[in-house]
């Protein structure tokens, strides 16, 4: 793994800039994978490009750029096997969430898909709430939430994993209401004869 | 929801799972061993990577503080009680990097770019160096690993930047020895000793005379190594009022020669794991080396291999174990179904 500082700072840029994406690029990544699980897998993958950028100085437009990351691990995926459904091949090579440069409009967008993962949080189960507060506000270590608590430390540690992965786990879930979304609005397009 | 009847979906879950209880383990603290089960996961598969950041962001995002680029940060140590250290190259505390900016980082850089650090020795994958240095000192630095060297005439600094080093001290009353890494500082007069490096504290291994071990944020709270004695010091957590943990180890000498084979280009292996051994390999060679499953790792092993000699072991695991080995590409060696 990278040096910690270099490490810290990229982590603190997904989760930023990348992280409040992922449910847009998941709706967009179902609708044209087969499966829920190909979009996991997808997703996963596009982390693991993002965990080995050594610099991220140069990347302008975070979401334009997990788009774009997706799109190429998707292209190389239907290289090696036919898991794309095909008449969408070339629906892939159009570029994905690339409007031109920041608007008010992307910014307004940019601060709603932000308040959706604090929504996120709050929404947690008071224990993994408490757990975080503590050693966000207070910054206090595991040890010493357990004490505050009076839970053991291996409590303190399983709440925070299990709140983790409900996050993640709320990621997924709105990235699949997106979709459902776009397909009902999609559904609707066609009904009335009105082009995408 | 998922699709249940899927696997791959299950997958999914499953390696968020580990990702996010790795995230929280390693949060809490974890020992040297702890931290070569958490790389070797982390190397298994591209998803287990990439899970781990999603983790490591949505943990950030929900106690990491402040996210802001452009926040205020703690002032970076650069001055430092302790006189010895005064020529380590600043680093930022655990704190500071939550809150890094990107201008002090910009800032920093440049300090640090022009920070007088003196020499400088960095080894490749695979590679081990020995160095003589200008005192009658000699450095071996282990594979992919970094240090400066700042000799003067009251003081003799090396910076461990990243992965381990061995250090046979030339004997010098009045011009102490130490060695910085991280947090972690090392002192010796005249003796021979290693240092490994991991992100939340050091391993210390004393193979001749004693040394003194300390946590620069903690520096009331030494420790005394002697010959035959290895410790980990640990640099979490780091507020100020809580003591760094400092767990002393006894090992047997042949316990430290085989922790210290590598400067022969050596992995002894006496009873250890085949887990461990893996992530010893793996250390060394570009070509991986892939647990199949849980079962093997477990397995106990013996034997004296060369670092660069993946292959040989595998094989030699194979004949002994009767567990199958594959080569699926030229970067990969899989041991056991």
């Amino acid at each position: 793994m990278k040096e910690t500082a270099q490490r810290r700072e990229l982590v603190a840029w997904v989760a930023r800039e990348i992280m409040p994406h992922e449910p847009s690029v998941r709706a967009w990544l179902a609708q044209r994978v087969t499966s829920p699980a190909d979009t996991d897998e997808l997703i996963q993958e596009a982390y693991c490009k993002i965990s080995e950028l050594q610099s991220i100085d140069h990347i302008d437009r975070p979401d334009g750029y997990f788009f774009q990351v997706v799109r190429n691990l998707l292209r190389s995926q239907m290289r090696r096997a036919r898991v794309v459904r095909f008449e969408l091949i070339a629906e892939i090579e159009e570029r994905a969430g690339s409007d031109p440069a920041p608007s008010p409009e992307r910014q307004a967008n940019d601060s709603r898909e932000m308040q959706r993962i604090y929504r996120l949080i709050e929404q947690l189960p008071e224990r993994c709430r408490q757990i975080f507060t503590l050693r966000k506000l207070e910054g206090l270590p595991q040890r010493e939430i357990a004490m505050r608590m009076n839970v053991t430390e291996t409590i303190v540690e399983n709440e925070g994993a299990r709140g983790l992965r409900l996050i993640l786990e709320g990621l997924r879930e709105q990235g699949e209401a997106l979709a459902a979304d776009y397909e009902s609005r999609r559904g609707r397009n066609r009904k009335s004869g009105s082009p995408l | 929801m998922n699709d249940p009847g899927s696997n791959k979906s299950r997958a999914a879950n499953e390696i968020e799972a580990v990702a996010t209880s790795w995230v929280m383990r390693r949060d809490h603290g974890v020992n040297s061993e702890g931290e070569q089960a958490f790389a070797q996961w982390l190397a298994a598969d591209t998803r287990h990577r990439g899970a781990y950041l999603q983790a490591e962001a949505a943990f950030m995002l929900a106690a990491g503080g402040d996210l802001a680029p452009s926040s205020a940060t703690d002032a970076p140590p650069i001055a430092d009680d302790d006189k010895n250290d005064e020529k380590i190259v600043p680093r930022l505390s655990r704190r500071s990097m939550l809150a890094e900016a990107a201008g002090a980082a910009a800032i920093l850089a440049l300090v640090m770019a022009f920070w007088p650090s003196g020499d400088r020795y960095e080894t490749a994958l695979g590679e081990i160096r020995r160095v003589p240095l200008a005192d009658g000192s000699v450095a071996a630095i282990n594979t992919e690993s970094a240090i400066t060297v700042d000799l003067r005439e009251e003081s003799r600094s090396v910076n461990l930047k990243k992965g381990e080093a061995f250090f046979q001290v030339a004997h010098d009353p009045v011009r102490p020895f130490t060695v910085a890494a991280g947090e972690v500082r090392v002192r010796a007069v005249g003796t021979a000793f290693g240092v490994r490096r991991y992100a939340e504290g050091s391993e210390i291994v004393v193979s001749e005379g004693a040394v003194e071990a300390w946590s620069k944020n903690a520096a009331g709270n030494r420790i005394r190594l002697k010959a035959g004695e290895r410790t980990f010091v640990s640099v979490l957590p780091t507020k100020a009022d809580t003591k760094p943990a400092l767990a002393e180890t006894a090992a047997a000498v042949p316990a430290i020669d085989r922790a210290l084979a590598w400067r022969e280009g050596k992995i002894e292996l006496a009873g250890e794991s085949l887990a461990y051994a893996v992530a010893q390999f793996n250390r060394y060679n570009d070509r991986k080396i892939v647990l199949g499953n849980k079962a093997v790792g477990q397995e106990r092993f013996y034997g004296i291999f060369r670092t660069d000699d993946p292959e040989g072991f595998a094989q030699a695991v194979q004949s002994s174990l009767g567990v199958g080995v594959t080569y699926p590409t030229a970067k990969a060696i899989r041991i056991g179904e």
